[in-house]
């Protein structure tokens, strides 16, 4: 009996023992990701990871203040002079207004463009190059890939931009650009030249280009053929290739209006607004909430930011005699501060020449479309490249004055500017800064026009700007390579410092 | 033929024998001693104790002494000098050969084990007051480093054991409840349930949990009933807590004002432009209130700081300001913690439970932070057939608790934000003419000053304007209910004589439920409110089938085990996100209006492994031990995923030899080595190996994913090779210890290797390089008085660790990473780091000497001083280089123990010396003109006129980048010495208990974290292993009173 039970013990266990568990026991997958190899097996998957660099343009990233694009249009105005902060408020910003964060090599805002712009690229090479290989429609296919060349070419153009030094037209441009990104390459790659990287800008958008040229877009978070004639228009402008540059124009802005009047005080919040080429949308389960360009740059969300230090507009600028005084985009800032029509509450601190340009979806919602191209930029690059070329300074009044008569909210008192030469340039600078205010223009064009910072004699606080003065072509109009960046690429060279 | 005998003996020693009665007593915990031998020394004349610990025994007239023996306690030999009632309070064998330590899948007999463990009983738990038994660790054995645990009610500490194994991944110990890896949060235990915490450090015992125990294993075992003692006990402790490290010492209202003033004056006499002295002094004396925000003094705005920047003399502090500038204790209360326990304990020949219910009740010193758990077990073990033993451990715990924001520069973070909140700055509001309190015509109550309330000033960028700790913490919640069910079931099946088959099957069910609310009118909140929800649980199931074989022939006995081991844990997840408050005083996610964020996600890991062990001893002289575990983890590719870990081990009980025996000195001698090899799959995520998108990345309502990071098939596991070899040693009765050295290679380091930014993805987990840790260890245990009724003992350790990194992947020389950088010949705790030159007499400019082979640098930027040194204003073209190390030269810790009858007092110190802390905190408090911002008192040495020689940089607020950027300037020396615990015991006597119907009963009193010496105050020297500082709940000081009932 005591026999019979050992061994039936001794069988148990050994069988237990030979229970082991099946082939695929070890194989666990995420249920919160996909493997980067499915999602490249169809066109529909492949269309699923282009729009995921649509909403790399406006989600929330690393730090407040990093709120895709949104943010960069902050920081490339805040370097400039017709963005005012009227106090410290609670900090944010504040390095980047004063020229100190974009020149440390270890701050967040320093790395913040090179990580995103080319954490686009990246996300488009493996577009670009897998795209190939996925089953469905070939014009699919086309849609998938010319997006992704334009965020390619479109990522380059801005890095290149902050942490290269300018484009000289006329020179062979042999300095130091960043690197060009083609493959999913981690070794870490050396820095390209000036000319080597707007060359490279330049076959993606005309491929681009190709691959577009017949797309309809179900929304403006998409980009169609006038969407690259706009970055090329940008491109060729940056380049001071003023023929390209105003034929670019001219074709990005067909088949857009510009805004009315009522509209442009409409708070510059929605991608459906006739004018807008390029934006996005902002649902509400996507909110980016003290990140977003809205929390910064609107005036009536209720985050500390905004009400204690609500932007403003430099005073000389918006004074400027170039403007009627019923121009309705004077009409979005308030020289008294009041801003009546909005109702602030009494929380709100109250500056001269603050801006209600923008205004988010509530005071306790940040949110609000954020725009990146439209049509007035485009009539002010056609402007400007015919006012530079030379000889085509009727056309450039031509551009320049549709422009300003839509703006004019008494068409009585519109006056067609008749300027020429230097004159008419300095206008449609003026109208420039004043169109395109808070939308992240300003330190690239001083930079492309090889000017100087002048923030003296309006509306700047010495004891927050610190910086008024810097001159053309110091070596502070170079973003410092972020640390990390030289840290883990041995090819890399930092910028002079 | 013995009972004819006893008989005999009795009838002959009757009428001239004396009766003597007494009890036998634990000195441990005070509780009687049943079974004990009580002998008439020199004769067979002998009684064993009952149930409650009582003798009685009729002696001859002429015995001079009782004999007292019982296994594990030192025998103890009374002389009866004419008493007929004897008590005996028996002590612990101190050498405790016999001892058991529990080890991977079984327990070993301390003199014959052959690895490196050290075994932490109950007794030194029970009595602390601690709701995390993590924290009975520290400074008890060598070898072990750990941090503070934080002041936040229920957190435990981080251990290390024997350096630091791992770059990325984690290099925390693996924690086994009872025998099965513990998934769950330590704090789940209660500590009174608590027999033994053992630490197994080197790879001879740890190795059976191969793929987990690179770090060492903490193993936690419960206690069971015991079969000869039933009793209930009640235990209760009731204590108070307050902060246990004072806060930074920071300048005062009145003498802030200058600074500041300083600050704006240097902004303009040092701009680009240069502003005049004497304008620039006026601007800066006009425009002062306009740079801070607050006057909160009797003179006007341009009185305040003259014009040479001294204090007006005659500035005072107006009205109610003066008692309203301390932020801290509004936010701050008087810590309680009281806790209740309740055992029933016992068993027969067959069986034996254990049954527990806990409650503890503790309130941190911040408002708003809690902690409250119930604790229950069940542990029944049984033998219902000779060759049959099965049992079962059942335990539930109830937890709830409010959270204190921690860590890190978030606004609603209390130690962060009051220690930075400027001096001048009140809690509530003030007319601003006379400095009376406001009143809230609603409430009749004071007002929050937000910083930016209408009609009163606002507070600088520095100061947090329009926001305020102490009013989002008593208005929002942050809290959790944690609900846990832990089981482990097992069942022995002995035959073949030889033969034990044991399969055990564990889960940990962890059910946890987080709950948070902004409110509407201050904070991130405001002003619409939001609230969060968090749902997660995570099931981890262990299941193993373990064959023993035992045999022992002649001087030979040989043990044998063959197993087998599944692992399987899921995690899932569940957390909604939503604003737009409807009701007031509702914070359920219904009660608002709009969806931020609802997500959910389910994680999955797996292990599978197979094991074996051999032991073989040869006349319990010779000891040798193989054992080899063979194992797959999830986490890695198919083909990559299986890894192989074994020890070998040996020891030689040298007393057993003859030429040893005859030194009578020599209680015990043993010599014992290992080597071996685990492994690490810990701490890298859960699909480590696989090339990923993120899914829900949408654009608006079309779905998208992005890249989320990079494919490595070939990640396997880090493996660890330990070698350890140790004297231990029992001298002269008195002195026990032993003296180890161990070496432990890590290689195949899994580690999150930076990317260049430029290729889009920030980081991959590689397998790189290989380091070292190696130590000595040294423990020495002294009883420098020992008698009967007084025992003073001493049990020292001390170690150090050495950690160096001997191999990285080619082509890869350093690896940086934030303030360390990774270099062969360095340590992964090497601080790289901005070299701080020092301040320019002539500017009281921030020197670094300067890094010009690497950058074309503008002459500007650049100095020469003291003729040959070239340095630079710029951090950006600072030197960066290797400054010290956040390791110690020396870590340890010091018991004192002292008996007296049945007092006891013990003392538990631990130090450190050397090492460095890289003190941010105290760098943020040092900033050079942040107006707003709280400052450090060594501020006041800062440059203030040409000539003046400091290492403080002039007060500047266009310089703050420069002047105060990371460098070691920030460095500072983190030895301390801490009293971490002091308990005082006295155990009723059992005369006093027995009349009042008890077995037995002990009262204490426990303190800790009572003292603390280190270089800066304010400083916690043991705030991480990396040596940075952050802005935690600083621990806690806890002082309890205590009593335990036996019935």
């Amino acid at each position: 009996m005591k026999r019979i039970i050992y061994y039936t013990m001794i069988t148990a266990a050994l069988s237990l023992f030979t229970v082991s568990c099946s082939e695929d026991y070890l194989d666990t997958l995420p249920t919160d990701q996909v493997s980067a190899a499915d999602a490249f097996t169809t066109t529909t998957n492949a269309m699923q990871a282009l729009n995921g660099i649509h909403r790399i343009m406006y989600n929330q990233w690393r730090n407040q203040g990093e709120a895709g694009e949104g943010s960069m249009n902050i920081n490339r105005d805040m370097l400039g002079e017709d963005l005012v902060m009227t106090s410290a408020g609670n900090g944010w910003y504040n390095n980047t207004y004063k020229w100190v964060d974009h020149r440390n090599e270890t701050s967040s805002t320093d790395s913040y463009p090179w990580w995103v712009y080319y954490r686009i690229i990246a996300n488009a090479n493996m577009i670009i190059n897998n795209i190939d290989g996925a089953t469905g429609p070939q014009a699919d296919k086309d849609i998938i890939k010319g997006q992704a060349l334009v965020y390619r070419a479109w990522g380059h153009f801005n890095i290149v931009q902050l942490y290269g030094k300018r484009y000289v037209a006329g020179t062979q441009n042999t300095q130091l650009g960043v690197p060009i990104m083609l493959t999913n390459n981690f070794d870490g790659q050396p820095r390209n030249t000036v000319q080597e990287v707007y060359a490279q800008v330049e076959a993606d958008l005309t491929q681009a280009a190709t691959l577009l040229a017949t797309y309809t877009r179900p929304n403006k978070s998409h980009m169609n053929l006038s969407v690259v004639r706009g970055v090329q228009a940008r491109v060729a402008l940056t380049k001071q290739d003023w023929t390209a540059a105003a034929a670019f124009a001219v074709q990005a802005r067909t088949g857009y209006s510009l805004m009315t009047t009522a509209e442009y005080t409409g708070g510059f919040n929605n991608y459906t607004n006739r004018e807008w080429m390029w934006g996005s949308t902002v649902i509400a389960d996507q909110t980016t909430y003290f990140y977003s360009f809205f929390a910064y740059m609107s005036r009536n969300f209720s985050s500390t930011n905004i009400r204690g230090n609500p932007k403003a507009i430099n005073r000389v600028l918006w004074n400027d005699l170039a403007f009627t005084a019923t121009d309705v985009r004077k009409l979005n800032f308030d020289p008294t501060g009041a801003h009546t029509a909005l109702a602030l509450p009494s929380t709100f601190s109250k500056f001269p020449y603050t801006s209600q340009k923008f205004i988010a979806a509530g005071g306790a919602d940040s949110r609000g479309d954020v725009v990146y191209m439209r049509a007035a930029e485009m009539l002010l690059i056609e402007a400007e490249a015919y006012a530079r070329m030379g000889g085509r300074d009727t056309d450039a009044q031509t551009a320049l004055n549709i422009l300003r008569q839509a703006r004019e909210t008494v068409p009585a008192n519109y006056v067609a500017s008749t300027k020429t030469g230097q004159a008419l340039i300095d206008e449609i600078m003026l109208n420039r800064r004043l169109e395109l205010w808070g939308e992240g223009f300003r330190f690239t064009d001083l930079k492309r026009l090889n000017l100087p910072l002048n923030r003296n004699g309006a509306n700047h606080n010495t004891a927050l700007a610190v910086v008024m003065d810097v001159p053309a072509g110091d070596v502070r109009w170079e973003w410092l390579i972020p640390k990390a960046e030289v840290d883990a690429n041995k090819q890399m060279v930092q910028n002079p410092l | 033929m013995m009972f004819v005998l006893l008989m005999v003996t009795g009838l002959f020693a009757f009428g001239q024998t004396v009766q003597i009665t007494g009890v036998v007593t634990s000195s441990e915990d005070g509780l009687p001693l049943p079974g004990v031998t009580v002998k008439v020394q020199g004769t067979t004349i002998g009684t064993v104790t009952g149930p409650d610990g009582v003798y009685t025994l009729q002696v001859p007239r002429e015995a001079a002494s009782l004999e007292f023996s019982f296994i594990g306690m030192q025998n103890q030999v009374v002389s009866i000098s004419g008493q007929t009632r004897v008590n005996v309070t028996l002590n612990p064998d101190l050498v405790a050969m016999e001892e058991v330590v529990v080890i991977a899948y079984g327990t070993a007999k301390k003199g014959s084990f052959t690895g490196a463990a050290a075994q932490i009983e109950s007794k030194k738990i029970e009595t602390r007051p601690i709701a995390n038994v993590t924290q009975a660790i520290e400074g008890t054995n060598p070898g072990i480093q750990a941090t503070s645990a934080s002041g936040q009610p229920g957190s435990g500490q981080d251990i290390r054991i024997r350096g630091f194994g791992s770059v990325s991944a984690s290099n925390s110990p693996l924690y086994v409840v009872d025998g099965v890896p513990y998934s769950g949060s330590i704090s789940n235990l209660n500590s009174q349930d608590i027999e033994s915490i053992s630490v197994l450090k080197d790879a001879a015992s740890s190795a059976l949990y191969g793929n987990k125990a690179a770090n060492g294993v903490v193993m936690i075992t419960t206690k069971r009933g015991s079969k000869s003692r039933s009793s209930v006990q009640f235990t209760t402790t009731q204590g108070l807590s307050t902060r246990s490290i004072p806060e930074y010492e920071r300048v005062g209202a009145l003498a802030y004002y200058p600074l500041m003033w300083e600050a704006d004056y240097h902004r303009q006499v040092y701009a680009a432009t240069p502003v005049d002295p004497a304008t620039a002094a006026q601007n800066s004396t006009n425009n002062l209130i306009a740079r801070v925000g607050y006057n909160i003094t009797d003179v006007a705005n341009n009185q305040i700081v003259r014009t040479d920047g001294t204090l007006n003399p005659d500035a005072k502090i107006l009205g109610d300001y003066a008692g309203d500038l301390d932020w801290q204790e509004p936010i701050m209360r008087q810590g309680y913690r009281g806790e209740y326990g309740l055992t029933f304990n016992g068993g027969d020949d067959k069986s034996d439970y254990y049954v527990s219910l806990g409650y503890l009740n503790e309130k941190g010193y911040v408002i708003k932070s809690d902690y409250e758990r119930f604790t229950g077990r069940i542990n029944v073990n049984t033998t219902p057939k000779k060759w049959m033993r099965t049992g079962l451990n059942l335990s539930g715990t109830m937890t709830e608790s409010n959270v204190a924001s921690s860590g890190g520069t978030s606004y609603v973070n209390p130690f962060f934000f009051t220690r930075n909140m400027g001096p001048i700055y009140p809690v509530y509001a003030h007319d601003p003419v006379t400095g009376d309190y406001l009143i809230d015509p609603a409430t009749g109550g004071y007002i929050y000053d937000l910083g930016n309330l209408p009609g009163l000033p606002t507070r600088p960028a520095g100061a947090s304007p329009g926001r305020h700790v102490v009013a989002e913490t008593e208005w929002n919640d942050d809290l959790f209910k944690r609900n846990v069910l832990g089981a482990r079931a097992y069942i022995d099946i002995m035959f073949l004589k030889n033969f034990k088959f044991t399969f055990n099957v564990a889960s940990d069910v962890s059910a946890y439920n987080g709950a948070s609310f902004e409110n509407k009118t201050v904070g991130d909140g405001a002003p619409a409110g939001r609230a969060d929800r968090e749902n997660s649980l995570t099931t981890s199931y262990t299941i193993n089938q373990l064959l023993n074989y035992n045999k022992t022939f002649d001087i030979h006995s040989v043990e044998v085990l063959l197993g087998h081991e599944n692992y399987d844990y899921t995690y899932s997840y569940l957390r909604g996100f939503r604003q737009g408050q409807i009701v007031d005083g509702n914070t359920e996610l219904v009660n608002f209006t709009t969806t931020n964020s609802l997500t959910s996600y389910t994680d999955k890991y797996r292990t599978e492994g197979y094991f074996a062990r051999l032991n073989y001893n040869l006349a319990e002289k010779y000891f040798i031990s193989g054992s080899y575990r063979y194992d797959g983890s999830s986490k890695f590719y198919q083909d990559t995923r299986w890894g192989g870990f074994w020890s070998v081990s040996a020891a030689w009980r040298m007393d057993a030899e003859n030429f040893i025996k005859s030194q009578q000195w020599i209680d015990m001698l043993k010599l014992r080595s290992s080597y071996g090899a685990v492994g690490s799959d810990n701490g890298i995520d859960f699909y480590a190996w696989q090339a990923r998108y993120n899914i829900g990345v949408n654009n608006a309502l079309e779905p998208g994913f992005i890249q989320a990071n990079l494919a490595n098939e070939a990640l396997t596991w880090e493996s660890n090779n330990t070698f350890d070899v140790a004297l231990e040693f029992g001298l002269l009765k008195r002195v026990t210890g032993s003296i180890e050295f161990y070496h432990r290679i890590s290689s195949n380091l899994l580690f999150s290797v930076p990317l260049p930014l430029s290729s889009g993805i920030s980081s991959q987990q590689q397998n790189v390089g290989t380091m070292y840790n190696q130590g000595i260890e040294a423990r020495l245990a002294v009883d420098v008085v020992k008698k009967p009724s007084f025992r003073w003992n001493v049990d020292v350790n001390a170690s150090t660790v050495k950690n160096e990194i001997t191999k990285l992947p080619p082509g890869q020389t350093e690896i940086i990473q934030g303030s360390k950088k990774l270099m062969v010949g360095h340590s992964i705790y090497d601080f790289w780091l901005r070299d701080w030159y020092g301040v320019d007499p002539a500017d009281g400019a921030a020197l670094y000497v300067a890094n010009i082979k690497d950058f074309t640098t503008q002459a500007s930027n650049l100095r020469i001083i003291n003729e040959t040194d070239t340095v630079s204003i710029s951090q950006n073209n600072a030197k960066y280089a290797y400054h010290g190390s956040s390791i110690p030269d020396l870590l340890g810790g010091i018991t004192n123990t002292f008996t007296y009858k049945a007092f006891e007092l013990s003392i538990l110190a631990t130090f450190q010396i050397g090492g460095e802390i890289l003190d941010g905190t105290y760098q943020s408090l040092m900033h050079s003109g942040n107006y707003g911002n709280a400052s450090h008192v060594d501020i006041l040495d800062r440059w203030q006129k040409p000539g003046d020689i400091t290492n403080v940089p002039r007060l500047d607020f266009a310089q703050q980048t420069p002047f105060t950027s990371t460098s070691d300037r920030w460095l500072v020396d983190a030895s301390f010495f801490s009293v971490k615990n002091v308990t005082f015991s006295y155990n009723l006597p059992a005369s006093v208990t027995q009349k009042a119907g008890m077995k037995g009963a002990r009262v204490w009193i426990s303190g800790e974290n009572l003292l603390l010496l280190n270089a800066r105050t304010g400083l916690d020297p043991q705030g991480s292993f990396a040596g940075t500082t952050d802005n935690v709940y600083t621990p806690s000081r806890i002082v309890t009173f205590g009593i335990n009932v036996s019935l």
